[in-house]
Formats: structure tokens, C-alpha cells, sequence
């Protein structure tokens, strides 16, 4: 009885002690980009965890780590210990996973530290295209069926789930010629390769603003800001209303079970790094949206975006998996 | 006028020009060691200089490109293990000279063929980026299939005795290549549902393993037998042997410049190119090509730092990359507050005359620092084998695992070497499989492309080829090539002079 409360004792007094002892972080952080040197995911997340460092007060080493559509970089957060010290940057593309049979884990494995921005779509064409806006390329491409050249980046990718919104209201008869990222099949874009693209607006802005492509529609319910000529869909088309505001995002995350004291740590020093002037400017810039979410909020974000996406590319028939089977609710 | 200033920036300020120099040096390291990359120190170096100014944390960069890019060389003729991709071909007859006691000479010519070729895509790069960049834009998937079919045609100068088996060496480059998730589809291909297979086989590790390790059992045989003595006479050639190879250097200058244009292709097939243009081009070697020609120095050499300034045409002139190197570069620009697009040139004209003036001094560099110490550096070749082989494991293991911090590289490496032991052993050339790896994609992805964009007529990919003057002129070459290289075309070249 006395040994018992004794080791009791011991053991609280220890417990209490702990924080104190390994004050996080006490050793270097390991950063897992899930996306190449040079992308979107991996200029965002660099240039955000200076910010976040200085505020933390501790030293996180970021490395890429690409392949399996970002599914390698992902499994190994999973497969680390949930101590806070693997941290992973990464894109929208785990939420899809699961019905595209790419993995079985996802962001429902992790903790959210903060859902940093959201990319705006936007449809570009070639300067020579012989259409404007978007209720003229429908037209042109009903009386020329197969003629138009779409870029795709494969099932899932942003272009993947426009063309997707696009056919569920106006089913398109195009002819898709896959690239492996949204960079080269722009490049392809402005060669006459291809003739239309839905990208990333961050991807396009710049040679929209130097007339190297010619934009047809923001993918939007509101006009950016960097562009504010650009017709939004739906301004031409509401219908396009119930699907929007959409886009590809980029999040900070740790593993499913980090302490709590370690996961408010990392969000605080996170919520800080977005703000600072500089990442703020860089983010509007790209003509990216801020979005900076954590706890509940980036919780509820991720959701919403799992269900809309997933029942969007389902319905248009790109998924291996209906998202029914792993309780992905309808929008 | 504001060009000229932009142009003496780096010149006249002392810690930019120590950053460049101290780049270039750390750069031509890098690039010797077997996996450790140009683009993976470039990317480590964006987080290092975040809270740098645009322009000190771009000079460090362009200095480890230019040297990174000539560095490579050195562990291809010393050890015949190409410290990158790009040097594969240098090894071809960079080794043979080594080990004729001959290394001294070899490093000395590739250093100032690289500083010629550097020279020429920087000049490129300084008068005609606009137009080269308006032509690199118009390739079209075809024409991507085309180069890539021309690429693979040099097995047959890479193969050595049977062409037979380097066809087959080449085929299983392709096979490895292909490997893993289709990029354009998510399908997976022979990944037999084995999840690390997903990712595909690192092109690095193969390398690393088929070079370094195999390179080091076949040395095994001759463990005992005492190190070539290096005769160290003139490093530095002369200026007649120069003004020899001069002609030569020009013609794959100007192929590197061209490919390191174009978006989709870069360095190691710009080096691989230029190899076979020598081959085709020389008529009478002083020494046969493979057992130690100069020409089979001069064309990769200057191919591969030419496309160095190649690659900087379509990023400055369009925002559009050349290569992996560039694609970071753009990305740092961007954290640094610039917009890198095609109005980069307008609104800030001083940051492309700031590249331009930098890579020249980064070439110049590299001259200095290539030229010098090359005495100590021969001595590896002089080291007794029992040192130099646990070494050269090292190296490999080493390297293989830092390409993605990944174990599983190294098993991929260490399997590969044993593998290309024994394809050295029973006389299979080890370069066409490194040139099936890398082609397997720009033939694969291009090859669909090009099918899918004619709605799968190959009637109307043919016509759309000879409606096209730059597929036309490929299209001839790969035809013009096929037959230079068979039976036939002797055929009928003798019964023309017969005629």
C-alpha cells in the first residue's frame, strides 16, 4: 500500500516534470516536403518556416521527398514517431487517396497545423485561340468537336476537377493531352501544343500579365485582386456557383497523436509565419488566397474539401473507389 | 547603358565576387561526388540564403550550377564514374586516357573545353535569348519524340563491339525506366504491386551502382597489378591543340546551347548528343573513340556548360525553366519578391544582365579553380587499388543514399553494380542502359502526347510531321542517322562513286 502510492508519487511528480525537462523542440525538426524543389508546395513552405523558426525558436531542416504522387512523402510522417519532430508539407492531392487507391492513409491520419492558402483556378488558352471568354469556347468547341486541346495533369489534378465542374454543367467534346504538371503543360500552352489549360492562377499570372497566354475564366465566385479584368465563371455562368469557391491548397501537418502541447506550439509559431508581411505579399503575389487555418476550422476545411472533390471526380468517373466505402459523405 | 551597369555589379563588389568564386569551387565538388547534385545543393541553398539579398543568394547559386556541371567530369576520368549524368560520356574516353597515365592531360583539356562551351551558351544566352526561347517553345510533342528517337540511336555509338548486345542494354534502360507511376495517367506500371516500386527506380542510384560499383569488382581482377604511374607533363593544352579541336567545339557548343534551351530535355542528353555529332563528325581520330580520343572529351565537355546559359533562356526570357536547376531558381526568385515571367526582362532588366555577368565570371572561375591542383587530384589514380576500392564503395553507398535519403537506393544501387559486373564481364556497354533510363520518358510521355494531340492517326502524325519544317528536319535526321549507321548506306554511297 505504502509502495504503491509512493511509486504513485514518483510517477506524477515525473508526469508534472516532463514538459519542463524536454522543452519542445529540443533538437532539430525534420521538414518533409511533399512535392518537388522549385513547386508551388515546396516555395511555400520554404518560405514560410524562417518565419515559423524564429518564433518557435528551433532549427526545422526541410527536405523533399517526391514520388507516388506525394504518397511517399506522406507515409513517411506516418511511419515517424508522433513526437512533432517530422512535420510534413503538403498539397491537397492525400484527400484523394483513398478513391483513387493511392494509398490508404490521409489527412485524417495527421493533425492539421495550419492550412496555409488556397490556389485560385483559372482557365487559360493559347494567344491564338480563336475564342475569349467562356461562353465562346463552348460554342466553338460544340461546332468543333475533338478539335480543342486540353492539358491534364491525370485523375485528381487540378485540371482533372474543373474539367470535371465544366462537364457535369456543359459536357465539353475535347481531346486531352496528359502532362506531368501543370509548368510543362503551360509551357506546352504557349507553344501551340496544346489550347487550353485549367491551372493554377500562381502558375498562369505572369505570363497572363506578359501576354504569353490569354485568360478565358477565373474559377472564382469573386475577381482576384492581380487581375481584376478577369471575368469569374460566374459572371457568365452562374451555375457554376454551387461548386465554388474550390482549389487546390497547401497545409502544414504533424502525425495523428502529437502531444498537445507540441501541436499548439508549431500552430502558434505557424499562425505567426503567415502574417509576416513578406509571406503575406509572396502569397497575393502568386495570387494565391490566405487562408492560415488550424484546429476545428482547418478540420472542417478539409472535410468539406474531401467530400466535395471526391463525389465531384467520382460522379465524372475518375475514381477507383467510390468515396462511399471509406464514409466520405455526399456535399 | 543600365545593361552595362547591371554587367559590372558582381565585378566590382568584392562579396559578390567571393560568392561566386567560393560557389564555383564548392560547386565543382559537388558535382564530382556520385549523388550529391547541382539541383539538390541549389535547393538546400534556398532555405540557406532566405534572409539573404537577391543577389548575393543568386550568385552563391550560379556559381555551384557552372561549377557543379564541369565537376562531374573529374570522378569520370579519374575512377570512371561520372560524378552526374551529364559526364557519362567523358568517361567513355576519360578513363581510357587515366589509365594510360594520361589524366593530367585529359582534366586539363576538359577544363578549358568547358570554359569554351560555358562561354559560348553564356554568349547565346546574352544576344539571342529572345529568339532562341520564341524557337525552344515551338517544340511540339512530335518533335520531342523525334529528339528522343535521335537520342537513341546513339546506342550505337555507345555500344563498342556488338551492336546486338547494346541494343539490349539500351532496351533494359528503357524497361527501368519505365518503372513505377505513369505521370500522366496514375496507372501503375510492372510495380507488381509492390508499394516501393511506386516511385519508380532512382535514375541516380542505377547509375551510381552500374558505374561505381561494377567499375570497382572489375578492378577487383587486377587488385595486385600496380597503379598506372601519371606522367604529369603539360596540363594546360596548347593553343594549336585548342585551335585543333576548336571547329569541333563550336558545332557541340552549339548543340548543348540549343538542348539546355529547350524545356524538356538538358545537360546529360545534351552531353550524350554531342558525343555521337563528334563521332559522326571525325573522320580520323588520333586515337580511336572509346580507348582515349580527344574529340570524345571536347563535344561533351563543352555540350553540357554550354547548356548551362541554354537553360537560363527560356527561364529569363519566359519564366519558363531549362532544367532542374532553373526550376529552383525560379522558385527562389520568387521568394525573393521577384516575379520571374516574360516580363522579368522589361520591368527588371538588371537582374538578367546580373546573370548573364555572374555566369561569366562563375566560367572564368572555374578555369582557376580546374586548373590548378589538378597534380594532387591524379594522385587518386596513383593510389594503391586495396585504398581506392573501399573508397570508391563508399562514395557509392554514400551517394546513392543521398539522392533521397532513402535505404532502399542504396539496395537498388548495390544489386545494379553486381548486375553491370557481370554485363561488363560478357562484354554488354553499360552507357545504353543509363541512355534507356533517360529517355524512357521523353520517348514515352511524347510518343502519347503526339498520338493522342492527331486523335491516334499515325497517318496524321505523319502528316503533321512533313507539314512542320522543324519535325521535317528531325524527321530527316533520325532517318539520315538510321542509315548512316547500316549496311545499306554504304551500299549505296560506293555505288555512287562507282558511278
Amino acid at each position: 500500500m505504502m509502495m504503491k502510492s509512493v511509486i504513485g508519487a514518483v510517477v506524477a511528480l515525473s508526469l508534472s516534470a516532463l514538459p519542463a525537462l524536454a522543452e519542445y523542440p529540443e533538437k532539430e525538426i525534420q521538414g518533409i516536403i511533399q512535392w518537388g524543389a522549385g513547386g508551388s508546395t515546396d516555395t511555400v513552405a520554404r518560405a514560410i518556416t524562417p518565419r515559423a523558426e524564429a518564433v518557435l525558436g528551433g532549427k526545422i531542416v526541410m527536405q523533399n521527398v517526391t514520388g507516388g504522387v506525394g504518397a511517399i512523402g506522406l507515409n513517411q510522417v506516418a511511419d515517424a514517431d508522433a513526437d512533432g519532430y517530422t512535420v510534413l508539407f503538403g498539397a491537397e492531392n492525400p484527400l484523394l487517396y483513398k478513391v483513387m487507391k493511392l494509398g490508404d492513409k490521409d489527412y485524417s491520419d495527421f493533425i492539421p497545423i495550419n492550412i496555409i492558402a488556397r490556389g485560385v483556378p483559372i482557365l487559360v488558352a493559347n494567344v491564338d485561340a480563336p475564342f475569349n471568354t467562356f461562353p465562346e469556347m463552348v460554342a466553338y468547341i460544340n461546332a468543333n468537336p475533338k478539335a480543342v486541346k486540353f492539358g491534364s495533369t491525370g485523375p485528381g489534378g487540378l485540371p482533372s476537377v474543373v474539367t470535371a465542374m465544366i462537364n457535369a454543367k456543359t459536357p465539353l467534346d475535347v481531346t486531352f493531352i496528359p502532362y506531368d504538371g501543370d509548368g510543362p503543360a503551360l509551357t506546352a500552352l504557349q507553344g501551340g501544343a496544346i489550347h487550353v489549360m485549367p491551372a493554377v492562377l500562381g502558375a498562369a499570372i505572369e505570363g497572363i500579365k506578359g501576354g504569353t497566354m490569354k485568360p478565358i475564366a477565373l474559377f472564382d465566385v469573386e475577381a482576384s485582386p492581380q487581375l481584376p479584368d478577369v471575368p469569374t465563371i460566374v459572371s457568365t455562368n452562374p451555375e457554376f456557383a454551387d461548386v465554388l469557391p474550390w482549389g487546390p491548397f497547401f497545409g502544414v501537418f504533424v502525425k495523428e497523436g502529437t502531444p498537445d502541447d507540441v501541436v499548439a506550439k508549431l500552430t502558434a509559431a505557424y499562425a505567426e509565419g503567415a502574417k509576416h508581411p513578406d509571406f503575406v505579399s509572396l502569397i497575393d503575389g502568386r495570387g494565391f488566397k490566405m487562408l492560415s487555418l488550424s484546429g476545428e476550422e482547418a478540420e472542417t476545411f478539409l472535410n468539406g474539401w474531401q467530400s466535395t472533390t471526391s463525389w465531384l471526380i467520382h460522379d465524372a468517373g475518375l475514381t477507383k473507389a467510390s468515396p462511399e466505402e471509406f464514409g466520405i459523405p455526399k456535399p | 547603358m543600365d545593361a552595362v551597369n547591371a554587367l559590372l555589379i558582381p565585378i566590382f563588389d568584392l562579396q559578390l565576387l567571393g560568392l561566386i568564386a567560393l560557389g564555383t569551387f564548392a560547386g565543382i565538388y559537388v558535382g564530382a561526388i556520385p549523388g550529391l547534385s547541382v539541383t539538390m545543393a541549389v535547393s538546400i541553398l534556398i532555405s540557406f540564403t532566405f534572409t539573404w539579398e537577391v543577389y548575393p543568394a543568386l550568385a552563391l547559386m550560379i556559381g555551384i550550377y557552372m561549377g557543379g556541371v564541369y565537376g562531374g567530369s573529374r570522378t569520370a576520368i579519374l575512377l570512371n564514374i561520372p560524378g552526374a549524368p551529364s559526364a557519362i560520356a567523358t568517361a567513355l574516353d576519360g578513363f581510357p586516357m587515366a589509365q594510360q597515365g594520361k589524366a593530367g592531360e585529359a582534366i586539363g583539356i576538359v577544363t578549358v573545353v568547358s570554359f569554351i562551351g560555358g562561354f559560348i551558351g553564356i554568349f547565346a544566352l546574352a544576344l539571342f535569348a529572345p529568339s532562341l526561347a520564341d524557337f525552344a517553345i515551338r517544340f511540339q510533342p512530335r518533335d520531342y519524340f523525334l529528339l528522343g528517337v535521335l537520342g537513341i540511336l546513339l546506342v550505337g555509338s555507345l555500344s563498342g563491339e556488338s551492336l546486338v548486345k547494346g541494343i539490349f542494354s539500351g532496351a533494359l534502360g528503357i524497361a527501368i525506366g519505365s518503372v513505377g507511376m505513369d505521370p500522366l495517367t496514375f496507372t501503375e506500371r510492372f510495380t507488381f504491386e509492390i508499394s516501393g516500386l511506386r516511385a519508380g527506380v532512382s535514375f541516380v542510384a542505377v547509375m551510381i551502382g552500374m558505374f561505381g560499383i561494377s567499375e570497382g569488382l572489375m578492378q577487383l581482377h587486377t587488385v595486385n597489378t600496380a597503379a598506372v604511374k601519371q606522367t604529369i607533363g603539360r596540363i594546360v593544352p596548347s593553343w594549336a591543340q585548342v585551335r585543333k579541336h576548336l571547329p569541333l567545339g563550336l558545332q557541340t557548343s552549339s548543340i548543348g546551347t540549343v538542348i539546355g534551351a529547350l524545356p524538356g530535355t538538358g545537360g546529360d542528353i545534351a552531353a550524350l548528343m554531342a558525343y555521337d555529332h563528334a563521332k559522326r563528325v571525325t573522320k580520323n581520330p588520333e586515337v580511336p573513340f572509346g580507348k582515349g580520343a580527344i574529340e570524345g572529351l571536347v563535344a561533351p565537355e563543352t555540350a553540357n556548360n554550354a547548356a548551362v546559359g541554354g537553360a537560363f533562356i527560356p527561364m529569363l526570357t519566359l519564366g519558363i525553366p531549362g532544367d532542374a536547376v532553373t526550376a529552383i531558381m525560379i522558385g527562389a526568385l520568387f521568394i525573393h519578391g521577384l516575379n520571374p515571367g516574360p516580363l522579368l526582362m522589361t520591368s527588371q532588366p538588371d537582374m538578367f544582365w546580373f546573370i548573364v555577368s555572374s555566369l561569366m565570371l562563375a566560367n572564368c572561375f572555374m578555369l582557376i579553380f580546374g586548373l590548378t591542383g589538378i597534380r594532387l587530384f591524379v594522385k587518386i589514380v596513383e593510389l594503391p587499388r586495396t585504398v581506392l576500392l573501399p573508397v570508391i564503395l563508399l562514395l557509392s553507398i554514400v551517394g546513392a543514399y543521398a539522392v533521397n535519403n532513402s535505404l532502399t537506393d542504396v539496395y537498388w544501387m548495390l544489386g545494379f553494380g553486381v548486375f553491370g559486373y557481370f554485363m561488363k564481364l560478357y562484354g554488354y556497354p553499360l552507357g545504353p542502359v543509363i541512355l534507356g533510363v533517360i529517355l524512357s520518358r521523353l520517348l514515352d510521355d511524347n510518343w502519347r502526347r503526339a498520338i493522342i494531340s492527331d486523335q491516334e492517326s499515325l497517318w496524321m502524325l505523319l502528316k503533321g510531321t512533313l507539314a512542320s519544317p522543324l519535325s521535317l528536319v528531325l524527321f530527316a535526321a533520325v532517318i539520315l542517322i538510321f542509315l548512316s549507321k547500316t549496311p545499306l548506306w554504304g551500299l549505296v554511297f560506293r555505288r555512287k562513286t562507282a558511278a
